[in-house]
Order: C-alpha cells, then structure tokens, then sequence
C-alpha cells in the first residue's frame, strides 16, 4: 500500500502549505459566491458557481495525481493529452482518408509519456517534433488521397505539437533529476506551474472584469483588455514571488519565470481563441461545466508548460 | 446468465470504453425506465452505435432491449449469429418481407418480440451508408408500429459516430461523438408514410440540437 500511495507530502511543508492554498482559495470563492447570491439573488452567478465547482473538481483531481503518486500523475497528464488531442481533431474537420495518420498519432500519446518517464530527455524532446513530424505525413502519403492532403498534415502536426509535446512538458517535470537543498522536487516545480497558469487566467479575467476597457486583439477575443492584461501579468509576477519556495530558483529568477509564464498563458488563450473563432464555435466541448471543453481550460497550459519548463531547466539544471 | 454477462459487459465495460477512450457524451437513458415498452429510432452510421445505445440504458433495462440487425450480415455463420444474438441480445431478421413464412417475415418477428415483452433498437435506415449522412427512413418500423399502437417510439440521435468507426473500416479512431434521446410518444397517424415523415422530423430536430 505504501507503495502506491505516498503520502509525504504532508511531511514537505512547502507542498503542504499550497495544497492549504488552494482550498482556502477555494473554500473563499464558494463561501463568496454564496453570500452574495443570497444578498443580491438577482445577480447572474450561475456561470461563476458552476466554475468554481468545476474548480473543485479539478483541484481535487490534480493534487491527487500530482502529490499521491508519481506513476498516475504521468497517466494523468498523458490522458489529459489524449483528451485534448481528441477534442481538437474532433473539429478541425480532418479527412476520412487521415484516419490511419491519426491513429498513429493517437499511439505516439502514451510513447511521449513513456519516454517523459523513464527520463530520456533526447528522445522525448526530438519525438514529436521530428520523428512524428516525418512519419506521419508519410502515412498520409500512402493512402493516396492528395486532394487537401497540405491541411491534413499541417493540422494533426499542429495538434500533437500543443496538445502532446506541449503539455508534455509537465510529465518531465517530474523526471527532472534532485537538485541539492531543494526539497519539493518536480512535484513542487509542476505544482506551481499547473497553478500559477490557472491563477493567471483566473487574474486576467478578474482584471479584465472589473476595469477592462481597451481592448488588446478585437478581433480574436473582444473579452481580452490591457487592463486585464496587465492587472494579470502584474499579479500573477506577485504571487508567483510569493510561491517561489517551490522552485530551486533565486527570487529575482522567479519573478522572471513569473512574467514570463504570465505573458505565454495569455498568448496560449488568444491563440485558441482565433482557433475557436475560425471554426465558429464559443468552447471546444462540454466536458468541464461553466468551462467549456477541456481545451477550454487547458489552453493556456500548453503555452506555459514548454515556455517554464525550459525556463527552468536552462537556469536551474 | 446472459442478463448478467450483457448487463457487465455494456454498463460497465463498453460504458466506459466508449466514454473514456472514444469520446462518447451520452444522454441519460433513465427516461426509459418509465416505459414499459418502447421501440428506439436512430440514425445509422457505424457498428458503435448499437454499443452506444446499448451502454446507454439504464442497467436493469440492458437484458429486455433487442437491437435489430440484419441476418445477412450477422447471421453469415453459424458462429456469428450465435455470438450476436448472445452478446448483443440481437434480434436478426431478412431485409426482405416474406408473406408466406411468418416465422421468416421480419416485420412477425419484430411483433413476436415485443409481445415477449422485449424493446427494440432500429435503425430504420437499414444500412450504415457513407459517414455521417443520412438516408431515407425504411417503412418497417411504421408497419410494426401500426400493429402495435399502443408501443411508443424513442427516438435517438448521434454524431461523430461514422468518423469514429465507419462502414469498411474495423479501426476504432477516437472522436467526440454525441448521443442524444427525444421525447419517447405515440403514432399519432394510420398509414405509413406520414408516420415515416413524422419520424423524419423527430430526427432532424434531435440533430439541429447537437449542431
């Protein structure tokens, strides 16, 4: 039992104090969000209540994978994956003829997680990128049908790019290698990664809310102001500072890694904006209540989970 | 036995199998629960979608509904007919009417079945076709139903299911894929046409919802 079920974490102070983080962020959001709707029952909360649900949900899901066991946060994050690849070829209208392609590039999900975890850093990085970026093609190219074949091979390379290569990156957090004086290891590094992109968006959107007015990119997402933006970027940097304890790296590292993180999960959201725009459609899915699909949620991760973990790994590895 | 063995394997393994790796969003099946009986009516594009159905009906039901198939296609031998009319609970009938020989007329087999006290899946397009288009509905589900009046009909629509796994193609490629019921009613006409056309309609309301 012990084996499969680590529950250290309690012990890592540093660990230990986020997950108390976390719910009491939560626990205030639904204690808010209900005293309100009982002071002002005419105010529209039903869409900010199934959300912070939807919330707990995934917190729960998350610290669980992530802080029990290493072995199922590996499986967690490649389904994740699978999902979202799922989710995002389910729209893209790819033809009837890619179907031999896509299958492969199904079957290349749990292979990239393998090699995240047993921690073959050259095969995991050069994978997708090269190795799928020559074969599948190739798969199309044997089935014989070019008519669209152009927008066939660039879309499904484009998918596995975000949705696999890119979140990905999470997985090898946890098989980065100790480093001295620094406890928390790849679960505390993943921790703060998974959270600072979710509070990010959450930050964006707040500002963006309560003092938004110039808008950044009308013509992809008409919600996303300057004032969201920054207000965003700002806070985030902040409580990134704040949470820094998770990372190996020193206090003017992490504001950087901060910024930065801030800056790619918003430019991950605008750039599936312009996807969901194109196609027509407000979410990806229906998959996560209040959210949309679960590319809805994750959009920004698959910005912020290649950009931080580099970030790292060429500063503090 | 078998009620067990179809009640494990749909409402639990192709359940999820269905739900997790392919993507199936399923409508809630529970409705059902408050028909006696009933004749379900969906569109046709893929072997999943008479697993779909399946899973999706409430567990104490799973045993009682009969899909309608072809006994051209699963009843080519001996083992296949027994397979599915084991683990699919089939009922397989000849596409063509044979007047002579109730007991080989498919329409006398659909009654016969329901006054054994089964449901039925139908899908009155009768074939699978090319992926995610529709036919024209066959008469045989209005000619059961007028001797059976009081039967009411469900009908059932899905998408995606044509690309997960179409016509010619065993291989299973994920993709999200939606179920959806209507409201379960009556026929509410004595001939076959306006019935047919009735339905028609039913199914096409069913997908503008899920477009």
């Amino acid at each position: 039992m012990e084996k499969i079920l680590r529950f250290d974490f309690i012990e890592n102070k540093d660990l230990l104090t986020v997950v108390i983080i976390i719910f009491s962020i939560l626990i205030f959001a639904t204690l808010l969000f209900f005293v309100i709707g009982k002071l002002k029952p005419q105010a529209k909360l039903d869409e900010l209540k199934a959300r912070t649900k939807s919330w707990w949900i995934m917190a729960a899901l998350v610290l669980g994978a992530t802080l029990i066991n290493s072995t199922i946060s590996y499986i967690a994050i490649a389904l994740l994956s699978f999902v979202a690849f799922r989710e995002l070829y389910s729209v893209l209208g790819f033809r009837d003829s890619d179907r031999r392609a896509i299958f492969w590039a199904y079957v290349s999900i749990p292979i990239q997680y393998y090699l995240a975890y047993i921690e073959w850093y050259g095969a995991f990085i050069i994978f997708i990128p090269i190795v799928m970026f020559l074969f599948l093609p190739l798969r199309m190219v044997l089935k014989g049908n070019t008519v669209g074949i152009i927008k066939s091979m660039s879309s499904l390379q484009w998918i596995l790019m975000l949705t696999v290569f890119g979140l990905s990156h999470m997985a090898y957090l946890l098989s980065l290698p100790d480093v001295d004086g620094f406890s928390s290891g790849g679960r505390g590094l993943l921790l703060f990664l998974v959270f600072l992109t979710e509070i990010n968006d959450v930050m964006q959107f707040t500002w963006g809310k309560l003092f938004g007015e110039h808008k950044i990119v009308p013509k992809v997402s008409p919600n996303k102001t300057w004032e969201g933006f920054v207000g965003g970027i700002i806070s985030t940097t902040i409580i990134g500072y704040f949470l820094g304890f998770l990372t190996p790296l020193t206090d003017l590292q992490v504001v950087f890694v901060s910024f930065i993180l801030a800056v790619s999960g918003f430019c991950g959201d605008i750039v599936m904006s312009s996807v969901k725009r194109d196609i027509g459609v407000k979410d990806m899915g229906t998959s996560i209540p209040g959210h949309g699909g679960i590319l809805d949620r994750i959009d920004s991760l698959a910005y912020t989970a290649p950009a931080f973990f580099h970030l790292v790994y060429y500063i503090a590895y | 036995m078998q009620k067990l063995v179809l009640q494990l394997v749909y409402s639990v393994v192709v359940k999820a199998f269905l739900r997790i790796i392919v993507g199936v969003k399923f409508d809630n099946g529970k409705f059902l629960l408050n028909e006696k009986q009933f004749i379900i009516i969906a569109n046709h594009n893929s072997h999943l979608d008479t697993m779909t159905i399946l899973a999706s009906l409430p567990r104490k039901l799973v045993h009682k509904v009969k899909p309608v198939a072809a006994a051209d296609h699963f009843g080519k031998t001996k083992l296949k007919e027994k397979l599915s009319n084991y683990f699919v609970n089939t009922l397989l009938i000849q596409r063509k009417r044979d007047k002579e020989n109730p007991a080989n007329d498919p329409i006398h087999r659909m009654i016969h079945a329901l006054d054994n006290g089964y449901s039925l899946i139908l899908f009155p397009e009768g074939t699978r076709g090319a992926p995610e288009v529709q036919q024209p509905l066959k008469p045989g589900v209005a000619l059961v139903l007028l001797q059976r009046p009081h039967i009411k009909y469900v009908p059932a629509f899905m998408t995606g299911m044509g690309k997960a796994m179409p016509k010619e193609d065993s291989l299973i490629v994920p993709f999200n894929c939606r179920l959806i019921y209507g409201t379960p009613q009556l026929i509410s006409d004595t001939e076959v046409e306006p019935i047919l056309n009735r339905m028609q309609q039913d199914l096409t309301v069913l997908q503008g919802k899920l477009a």
